[in-house]
């Protein structure tokens, strides 16, 4: 995979790993508030940085079924929410391609 | 073309030479012994300022002077019509023909000299010049001054400028020998006259306050009347007389020279220096590329992941190495370069090792992981200091040349200064890029720092609301897996060239660019930076200019760091590892891609280094766990003629550190160059 460093982000706020504040998202590309994870509350965002992506898994939610990838902090490995990556029913769409951060596992780091 | 024997028998002093007269005004020589001309004729010849005044003037009765008294037939004048050697060439044949003559003369051919201007009708210099040289050797400096006026100089400003070195050089001789009432009267009646720079003679009058020669000679930067003052004069005359008057000297030899240095410049595989390269009139210079490194002689396995740096230490009998696997090697190359061993092995560290550097004296080692740096004792392998100091990853070391200590750069906008036992000296505060490398220059003058510029709070919201979906981030592509169409926002990484003065650490230039800048490396003249630049690009960056001054391109390089570096004698080439796995080497001065060398497995070549101790060696390391030494095929390293490029690679899983020879032995195993890790 070759070397590379990790993405920094600027903005009024940067959401960043809670165990290694590796920074993960700004609230400028925050979709939604109202999801919730399996920690609680959990936000959409449009870009997520600094992330390894797991294997694809069909996955059954309240909203209905889709396909969805964890994701890992790239620096400590800590598993912070999913991707989506297709969505079965037509509504949902809007989420494909999305990534869900739990808010328990986030911290401001700007 | 040769003469034959008969032809070429030399004039002997007791025979039949010139006049003894004529034969003194040789040998009064400005000082140099030549050597025979290897007929035992061992006469002292002047450097080039010969000139036979008796058959000097070209004209047939001359010439018939010297039929008399070498008992020959003069050849008789050769008339050709027009002044060109060539025809079709834009040569003069009189100054081909006077620059001749001076040669012959310097190694001792003067009858032919002679007969080549009966021949052609011109002479090499009139002979006043020959004199006027002689008086400025030998000191005579009104004789000197009196043969300038007769020299025929036409411009009054040079024939000024000439007098005033002139008296220059005997106001300086004068207050030497601690005349100082005569050298007062040279300053105020010859010198000052003559001088348009009042600076000049003011720095010259405040001369004679020194009480001691040697403080006249330190102060005026002169080496003195019995040192090679005088003829340094000459050389500096030769800026205000005419060279057509006065030739300069060996001027055809160095004509050759520069020939020889413009052939080597364009000798695209040219790694030899310039003395010990073989140099014939007869043909255009050109290496051929079997000195070249192009083959892989060894391959070191130990990694037991992706190797992300190599580097050398100073002496070139060890390369580190560190990577994702957390740790950092130490090789030894062994005495004849095929004993490869990973010496010691570094595993302290938490993190991937990032950055590597070793001490002024190879006794200590620097890494990096993550924002711990690590300083190692090279030579027992155990760790001296932890340095605690850096917020985010630390991404280059760059040791001061004079050994006093080193500067750390990191992604947290932070440059620190340690001293060499690792304690911090100084932080230079908050730079407005986050450092993706940094490099000291050799003369200690520079700090170039490269990274992503980090815009100011208001540059920001300014961005911000210029953007449809309003998300901020200074990544180039989204995410790893790279599907995020570019509408989300992610602009662009504005990067920077940061190019400091060091002793003030002050700001020089501060150049804006875009896309990610991932090493830098400074040429051993200090004058010059090269910067990998994402996507596929190597700059060139004259500093005193600050100003791009080359671009080298056809390696890969987009999300990853890819290293590259100068190499070869003299800095001659550069070359830079690449993603699609090649090692790209490109000739410097004409920028042409050279070698694209295959070897390495699937994943990118990330760093290169080439061994500053043997100009035909370097290193590369890859994502196939694996680093590659490169030396030019011999009858040794031939073996591996059947192709490097399919080399088999084994895993080495115990981490032990194992290095194969290729060298005939052949091991099958599995090829291992695709990594795991996502």
């Amino acid at each position: 995979m070759g070397m590379s460093y990790r993405r920094y982000l600027h903005g009024e706020r940067v959401y960043g790993c809670s165990k290694c504040r590796t920074h993960l998202a700004t609230i400028h590309s925050m979709i939604s508030r109202a999801f919730t994870g399996q920690h609680g509350r959990a936000y959409l965002f449009d870009v997520v940085v600094n992330v390894v992506e797991g294997e694809p898994c069909d996955r059954p939610m309240t909203t209905g079924n889709h396909t969805v990838r964890d994701i890992y902090c790239i620096k400590c490995g800590t598993t912070l929410g999913w991707k989506y990556d297709k969505a079965y029913e037509a509504t949902q769409k809007y989420k494909e391609g999305k990534f869900i951060l739990e808010r328990n596992l986030l911290v401001d780091v700007q | 073309m040769r003469l034959t024997e008969s032809e070429e028998t030399s004039p002997s002093p007791s025979i039949a030479g010139p006049s003894s007269k004529s034969f003194d005004y040789y040998s009064t020589s400005n000082g140099r012994t030549p050597s025979t001309n290897g007929k035992g004729f061992q006469s002292s010849f002047t450097n080039g300022n010969g000139v036979d005044g008796s058959s000097g003037t070209g004209t047939s009765g001359s010439n018939g002077v010297v039929v008399e008294k070498y008992g020959k037939s003069a050849p008789p004048r050769v008339n050709l019509p027009g002044h060109l050697l060539y025809e079709d060439l834009n040569v003069d044949r009189e100054e081909f023909v006077r620059l001749l003559l001076q040669s012959l003369r310097d190694v001792g051919y003067i009858e032919s000299a002679a007969t080549l201007e009966a021949e052609s009708g011109y002479s090499m210099e009139e002979p006043q010049v020959k004199r006027f040289r002689e008086y400025i050797l030998s000191g005579m400096w009104s004789k000197a001054e009196d043969a300038l006026s007769r020299l025929g100089i036409v411009n009054e400003d040079s024939l000024w400028d000439a007098k005033f070195l002139i008296n220059k050089q005997k106001y300086l001789e004068l207050l030497e020998a601690q005349k100082t009432a005569a050298a007062l009267h040279v300053l105020r009646s010859e010198l000052a006259p003559s001088s348009s720079e009042p600076a000049q003679l003011h720095a010259l009058s405040s001369l004679l306050m020194c009480t001691e020669p040697e403080d006249v000679r330190q102060r005026a930067r002169w080496d003195g009347a019995l040192g090679r003052s005088r003829q340094q004069l000459l050389l500096d005359l030769h800026h205000s007389i005419p060279p057509s008057i006065m030739i300069p000297q060996r001027r055809f030899v160095t004509l050759l020279q520069q020939a020889h240095r413009a052939q080597v410049r364009r000798c695209i595989y040219h790694n030899t220096p310039l003395e010990s390269t073989p140099f014939s009139l007869f043909n255009d210079h050109e290496c051929n590329k079997d000195g070249f490194p192009s083959v892989t002689t060894t391959v070191l396995l130990g990694h037991t992941d992706e190797v992300w740096s190599v580097e050398w230490s100073h002496d070139g009998a060890y390369l580190a190495s560190g990577g994702q696997d957390k740790t950092a090697i130490i090789w030894s190359m062994g005495p004849d370069s095929r004993k490869w061993e990973a010496h010691l092995i570094l595993r302290d560290h938490l993190y991937p090792v990032h950055s590597i550097a070793w001490s002024s004296d190879d006794a200590m080692l620097l890494t990096g992981a993550e924002h711990c740096i690590k300083l190692w004792d090279a030579k027992t392998g155990s760790c001296i200091r932890t340095l605690d100091e850096h917020t985010e990853t630390v991404t280059a070391f760059s040791w001061l040349p004079d050994g006093s200590g080193f500067l750390s750069g990191a992604l947290d906008r932070k440059i620190i200064q340690w001293d060499a036992e690792g304690r911090k000296m100084l932080s230079w505060g908050l730079t407005d890029i986050r450092v993706t490398d940094l490099a000291v220059t050799p003369d200690l003058s520079r700090v170039v720092a490269i990274g992503r510029h980090v815009p100011t709070s208001s540059e920001s919201s300014m961005s911000r609301g210029a953007r449809s979906s309003g998300s901020s981030g200074d990544g180039s592509t989204s995410n790893p897996s790279g599907n995020s169409a570019p509408t989300n926002g992610i602009t662009p990484i504005e990067t920077r060239i940061v190019i400091y003065r060091l002793s003030t650490r002050q700001v020089e230039f501060s150049i804006k660019l875009d896309g990610e800048l991932t090493s830098v490396k400074i040429s051993q003249d200090s004058q010059y930076a090269l910067i990998s630049h994402s996507p596929d690009e190597i700059q060139l960056w004259d500093l005193r200019l600050g100003r791009l001054s080359c671009k080298f391109t056809g390696q890969r390089q987009g999300r990853h760091v890819i290293r590259s570096c100068f190499a070869g004698l003299n800095d001659s080439f550069v070359v830079s590892g690449s993603e699609d796995g090649n090692v790209y080497v490109w000739h410097r001065e004409t920028g042409d891609l050279l070698e694209v060398l295959s070897g390495h497995g699937p994943g990118s070549v990330n760093s290169v280094a080439w061994n500053p101790a043997n100009e035909r060696m370097f290193a590369s390391c890859s994502d196939d766990n694996s680093i590659r030494i490169w030396e030019a095929p011999s009858p040794e390293t031939s073996l591996d003629e059947s192709g490097h490029t399919d080399f088999p690679v084994s895993y080495n899983t115990k981490g032990k550190g194992k290095t194969r020879q290729l060298d005939g032995e052949v091991e099958n195993a599995g090829m291992a160059g695709s990594s795991t890790r996502l």
